[in-house]
C-alpha cells in the first residue's frame, strides 16, 4: 500500500514554502507564485484526507473549486499586478507602501 | 387630586422662574416686552396660586414628596408643604409681586438697567414661594438665602449710588449674622431629629433643652429676615432701592417671611423661648413706633412702621397668638405695600415735576403737602391703607388688631398684661405717626413744592394701587366690619371680652385721631433727634464695635509682633525647606512619571504604527503570526 | 517497496525540493519553472491516489493555465521595467520564522492521516465525479462558473484600463 501519510507532510512543507516565498520575496510576481503554491498545498491535504473517506467525493469536488478559485485569483492578481507595475514603475510590494501609518 | 395640586404648586412655583429666565435670555432689547413677559408670568402664577387656594381651602394638610438627593441612609426631600397657611401665604406673595410688577413697568421707565431689574423681581418671587412652600428645612435655608440675596440685588439696583450699594451690603451682613445663627440651628435640628422634614420635626417628641437651643437659633434668622431688635438698622437703610422693591420686598414679603418661618416653627418652640419671642417682638415694636414718629423721610417712616408691625406679630407669636399674627401679616402685606406704591407715585410724581435748578429732597415730608388737590387718587389710596394700619374701623388692620387683641385678653399673667399695654399705646402711636405722616404730606399748605405741578401717574401705576387700597377694606377678612372672625381664622370659642374689646378699640382710635389732628393741624411738629436715628442703634454699633475693635486690635498687633511674628518667620524657613524639597520630589518623582508615562505611551504609539509601514508582506506575517498564536492556544 | 512505491516517494521528494528551490532561487523565471515541476509531482501523487480527474484539472489550469499567465506577467513587467529578473529577500528573519513555525505546528500537533489508509476509488471513477458535480453539487458549480466569467471581465477591464492610460 501507498504511504498517503505521508502526504500531509508534504502539503504542510508546500504551504510553509509558499508562505515564506509570499512573505520574503521582493517582487509582486513571486507572491503570486507562493499563493498558488499555498493553494496547492491545500489541494493535496484535501486529497490525502479524502482517501480516508472513500465512499465519498466531497474532498474531490472541493479540490476542483479551488482549482476554479485559484485561477480566478491569478488571472486578477496577475492584471492588478501589470496595473500596479504601470503606475509604479515597480512590482517591488516594498516600495508600495500606500498604506503606511 | 393631589396631582392637581402639585400641578398647581408646581406653576405657581415655577412661573417667577420662567420670568427670571425669559427675562435673562430673551434677545428682546424692548423694555415694555421684558415687562409684558414678567408681567405674564406672575399673573400665571397668581391665577394658579389662586385656583389651588379655592381648590385646597379648608383640606387637611398634604405634603407632596419630592425626592432632592440621597446621602447614605438619609435621603433629603424637597418637600412642598400645603396647608391652608401656606397656600394663603402663596396667593398673597404672587398676588402682591403681580402688582409690583405691573407698577414697575411705569415706575421704572427709562431705567438702563430694566432687564436685571425684572429678572431680579421674578427671581425673587421664586425664591419667596419657596419659602412659603417648603416642608425641608435646609431646602427652605436656602430659598431663605436666595432671598437675602435678591434683596441685595434689588436694593442696590441703582448702582451708580453709593449708598444704595452700603445699604445692600449692610442689609445683607446684618442678615448673614442672623442666618449664621439660623444655621447654627439646622445643625442642632439635625442633630437632634436627624430629619429636616419641618412636618416630622413638629411631630417628633419634645426634647427641651435642644428644643429651646434650636428654636432660639432659628429665631436668631427671623431677627435678621424680619427687622427685629437688635438686627434692624438694616430695613430703614434698605429704602435706597427702588419703591416698588421696598413695597414688594421690605414691606409685604421678605420681611414677612420671618414672621412665617415663625408660624411655621411654633411647634418648635418651648416656652421660654416664645417669651424671648415676645420680649424681643415687644422691643421692635415700641422702637419702630416712636422711631416712626419722627422721622422726616417718607420711605423711612414706613420702614419704621413696617418694623414696628412686624414686632407686633413676633410679639403676639410669642405669646401663642399665631392665627391673629398671620390674619395681620396678610393684612398688613396689603395695606402696607399699597402705603408703599402710594409713597412712590408721590416721590414719582414730584420727581418728574422738579425742575432742574430746583434741588430738594423728594423723599422728605417737610418739603410737601397740600398733594390733596394735586395727586387725589393718591391721597384716596393713601388715606385708606393708612386709616388700615392706624386700624380704623372699617378697615383690615382694625381687624387684625383686634383679633390679636382678643386673643391676649383671654390670657391673665402679667406678662400679657405688659403686652397688652405695650400693643395698646404702640396703636395709638401707629395712630399718631400714620396721620402725621398723611397730614405732612397730603393736607395743609404746600411747602417747598409750592411751584411745582405734579400730576398723576398714568393707570398702570395707579391700578395696582387702588386694588391694593381696596384690599385694606375689611371685606378682605370678613363681611362683618367688627367680627374678625371671617372666613380665614379658625371658628374660636367665644369670647365674653369680644365686644367690649371692639368698643375699647373704635373709642382708643377715636381718641387717638382726634389727638393727631389737634396736634398736627397746628403746623411743623419738631422731632426728637434720637428717635429720629433709631436710638442710635446704629451708631452704637459704630462706637462700640470702633473701640473695642480699635483697643484689641493694638493689643493683638503688640502681641503678634512680639511673639507670633517670629513662631511664623521659623514657620516660613521650613515651609521654604519643605516646599524645595517637595519641588525636587515633585520634579523627579512626579513629573519622571508622567513624563514616563508619556514617553512610554509614545514609544507604544511608535510601535504599533510600525506595524502599519504599509508593506503587505509584514501584514501576513502578522496575520500569520496571530494564526500561530491562535493555533497553539487551541491546541492546549 | 515495488516500483509504485518508488514513484510515489519520489514525487513526493521531487514537490518538496522544487517548492525549496523556488524559496531560494533569485530568478523569477527559474522560480516559475521550479513551480511548474512542483505542481506536475503533486498531479503525479493525485495520479497515485486515484484522482486521476484532479490530476488532469492540475496539468491543465495550473501547469496549462496558470503557469503561462505567470510566465506572461514576469515578461510583461520586465519588459516594462527592463531591469533583470534577479529577485531580493526582504524580512527574511519574519519570513522563516513564520513559516517553520507554522510547519512545525501542522506537523507535530494537527491531526495527521494513519498510516496504511486506503483508497477505494478506482481509475474509471470520474463517471462518478462528473455524476456527482451535475448531481449533488449544480449549484457551486455554476457560481462557480460565475465567479470565472466575472474575473475573466475583471482581469479584461482592469488591464485595458491600462492599455487606455498607457
Amino acid at each position: 500500500m501507498l504511504p498517503f501519510h505521508y502526504l500531509p507532510y508534504l502539503a504542510a512543507f508546500l504551504f510553509c514554502a509558499g508562505l515564506i516565498i509570499v512573505i520574503v520575496k521582493r517582487n509582486a510576481i513571486m507572491v503570486l507564485l507562493g499563493i498558488e503554491l499555498m493553494l496547492n498545498a491545500s489541494n493535496l491535504n484535501l486529497v490525502a484526507f479524502n482517501q480516508q473517506y472513500p465512499a465519498e467525493l466531497h474532498g474531490h469536488i472541493f479540490v476542483l473549486f479551488v482549482i476554479i478559485v485559484a485561477v480566478s485569483e491569478a488571472a486578477v492578481g496577475l492584471a492588478i499586478v501589470l496595473r500596479v507595475y504601470q503606475y509604479y514603475q515597480s512590482s517591488v510590494p516594498d516600495e508600495i507602501a500606500e498604506l503606511k501609518g | 387630586m393631589d396631582n392637581s395640586f402639585q400641578l398647581l404648586a408646581f406653576i405657581t412655583l415655577l412661573a417667577p422662574v420662567a420670568s427670571f429666565i425669559t427675562v435673562c435670555l430673551i434677545a428682546v432689547p424692548n423694555p415694555k416686552t421684558i415687562s409684558f413677559i414678567s408681567i405674564f408670568w406672575m399673573l400665571l402664577s397668581f391665577v394658579s396660586a389662586t385656583i389651588l387656594l379655592i381648590a385646597f381651602w379648608k383640606n387637611q394638610p398634604l405634603v407632596l414628596a419630592l425626592d432632592w438627593f440621597i446621602v447614605g441612609d438619609h435621603s433629603f426631600s424637597a418637600d412642598l408643604a400645603l396647608s391652608n397657611r401656606s397656600i394663603l401665604m402663596l396667593v398673597v406673595v404672587a398676588f402682591i409681586s403681580f402688582l409690583v410688577h405691573l407698577y414697575s413697568a411705569a415706575y421704572m421707565e427709562g431705567d438702563p438697567d430694566w432687564r436685571r431689574y425684572f429678572a431680579m423681581l421674578g427671581f425673587f418671587t421664586f425664591s419667596m414661594q419657596g419659602i412659603v412652600l417648603s416642608d425641608n428645612l435646609l431646602f427652605l435655608f436656602i430659598f431663605w438665602e436666595l432671598v437675602g440675596f435678591s434683596s441685595y440685588m434689588l436694593i442696590g439696583h441703582w448702582t451708580k449710588k453709593p449708598e444704595a450699594g452700603r445699604a445692600a451690603s449692610k442689609a445683607f451682613i446684618m442678615n448673614r449674622i442672623g442666618d449664621a445663627g439660623f444655621l447654627v440651628g439646622l445643625m442642632i435640628v439635625w442633630a437632634t431629629y436627624e430629619t429636616f422634614s419641618i412636618t416630622e420635626i413638629l411631630l417628633s417628641p419634645t426634647t427641651s433643652t435642644w428644643q429651646s437651643a434650636a428654636s432660639l437659633c432659628i429665631f436668631c434668622g427671623v431677627i435678621g429676615k424680619s427687622a427685629q431688635f437688635p438686627l434692624f438698622t438694616w430695613l430703614p437703610d434698605a429704602m435706597e432701592g427702588p419703591t416698588p422693591v421696598s413695597a414688594l420686598i421690605h414691606a409685604a414679603t421678605m420681611v414677612a417671611a420671618g414672621v412665617y418661618l415663625l408660624v411655621r416653627m411654633y411647634g418648635l418652640f418651648t416656652e421660654d423661648a416664645l417669651l424671648v419671642v415676645a420680649v424681643t417682638g415687644m422691643i421692635t415694636t415700641i422702637i419702630g413706633a416712636v422711631a416712626a414718629l419722627s422721622q422726616y423721610d417718607i420711605k423711612r417712616i414706613l420702614a419704621y412702621s413696617t418694623m414696628s408691625q412686624l414686632g407686633l406679630m413676633i410679639l403676639a407669636i410669642g405669646m401663642g397668638v399665631v392665627d391673629a399674627a398671620l390674619l395681620h401679616l396678610l393684612t398688613h402685606a396689603f395695606f402696607k405695600s399699597c402705603l408703599f406704591l402710594s409713597a412712590g407715585i408721590v416721590i414719582h410724581a414730584l420727581h418728574k415735576a422738579q425742575p432742574a435748578h430746583l434741588h430738594f429732597d423728594v423723599q422728605d415730608i417737610r418739603n410737601m403737602g397740600g398733594l390733596k388737590t394735586k395727586l387725589p387718587t393718591t391721597f384716596a389710596t393713601f388715606l385708606l391703607s393708612g386709616a388700615s394700619l392706624a386700624g380704623v374701623p372699617f378697615f383690615s388692620g382694625f381687624l387684625s388688631k383686634e383679633a390679636i387683641l382678643t386673643a391676649l385678653v383671654t390670657h391673665t399673667n402679667l406678662i400679657s398684661l405688659l403686652m397688652l399695654v405695650v400693643i395698646i399705646s404702640v396703636s395709638f402711636l401707629t395712630v399718631l405717626y400714620t396721620f402725621r405722616m398723611i397730614w405732612l404730606v397730603f393736607m395743609g399748605e404746600a411747602r417747598t413744592i409750592r411751584s411745582l405741578t405734579p400730576e398723576e401717574p398714568s393707570w398702570v401705576m395707579r391700578l395696582p394701587v387702588v386694588i391694593l387700597a381696596l384690599c385694606s377694606l375689611w371685606m378682605l377678612v370678613s363681611w362683618n366690619p367688627f367680627d374678625f372672625k371671617g372666613w380665614m381664622l379658625p371658628p374660636a370659642e367665644p369670647s365674653s371680652y369680644a365686644v367690649w374689646i371692639t368698643i375699647f378699640s373704635v373709642i382708643w382710635v377715636g381718641v387717638a385721631v382726634m389727638l393727631s389732628w389737634y396736634i398736627f393741624n397746628r403746623g411743623q411738629s419738631k422731632t426728637n433727634e434720637a428717635l429720629r436715628n433709631g436710638f442710635y442703634v446704629d451708631k452704637v454699633y459704630g462706637v462700640v464695635l470702633g473701640v473695642v475693635i480699635s483697643t484689641s486690635s493694638s493689643a493683638v498687633s503688640f502681641i503678634e509682633k512680639r511673639w507670633i511674628d517670629r513662631g511664623i518667620h521659623a514657620m516660613v524657613y521650613v515651609q521654604v525647606i519643605l516646599a524645595h524639597f517637595v519641588a525636587w520630589v515633585d520634579r523627579v518623582f512626579i513629573d519622571g512619571t508622567v513624563n514616563g508615562t508619556a514617553r512610554l505611551a509614545g514609544l507604544g504609539g511608535k510601535i504599533t504604527r510600525s506595524f502599519q509601514g504599509g508593506n503587505i508582506q509584514l501584514y501576513i506575517f502578522w496575520a500569520v503570526f496571530a494564526i500561530i498564536i491562535f493555533i497553539i492556544w487551541a491546541i492546549k | 517497496m515495488n516500483g509504485v512505491t518508488i514513484l510515489f516517494y519520489f514525487f513526493i521528494i521531487l514537490a518538496g525540493v522544487s517548492a525549496g528551490a523556488i524559496v531560494f532561487s533569485k530568478n523569477v523565471f527559474k522560480s516559475a519553472l521550479f513551480l511548474l515541476v512542483s505542481l506536475l509531482s503533486v498531479a503525479a501523487l493525485y495520479v497515485l491516489s486515484f484522482a486521476e480527474f484532479l490530476a488532469v484539472a492540475q496539468i491543465l489550469i495550473y501547469a496549462g493555465g496558470i503557469l503561462v499567465i505567470i510566465i506572461f506577467g514576469i515578461m510583461l513587467t520586465t519588459k516594462i521595467s527592463g531591469r533583470p529578473l534577479v529577485v531580493e529577500n526582504t524580512h527574511i528573519l519574519s519570513g522563516g520564522i513564520a513559516g517553520i513555525s507554522l510547519f512545525i505546528l501542522l506537523t507535530r500537533f494537527l491531526p495527521s492521516l494513519p498510516s496504511g489508509a486506503t483508497s477505494g476509488l478506482q481509475p474509471e471513477d470520474i463517471r462518478v465525479i462528473g455524476l456527482a458535480i451535475f448531481s449533488r453539487y449544480p449549484v457551486p458549480f455554476e457560481v462557480a462558473g460565475l465567479l470565472l466569467l466575472i474575473a475573466l471581465v475583471g482581469a479584461a477591464v482592469v488591464t485595458s484600463h491600462l492599455k487606455s492610460k498607457a
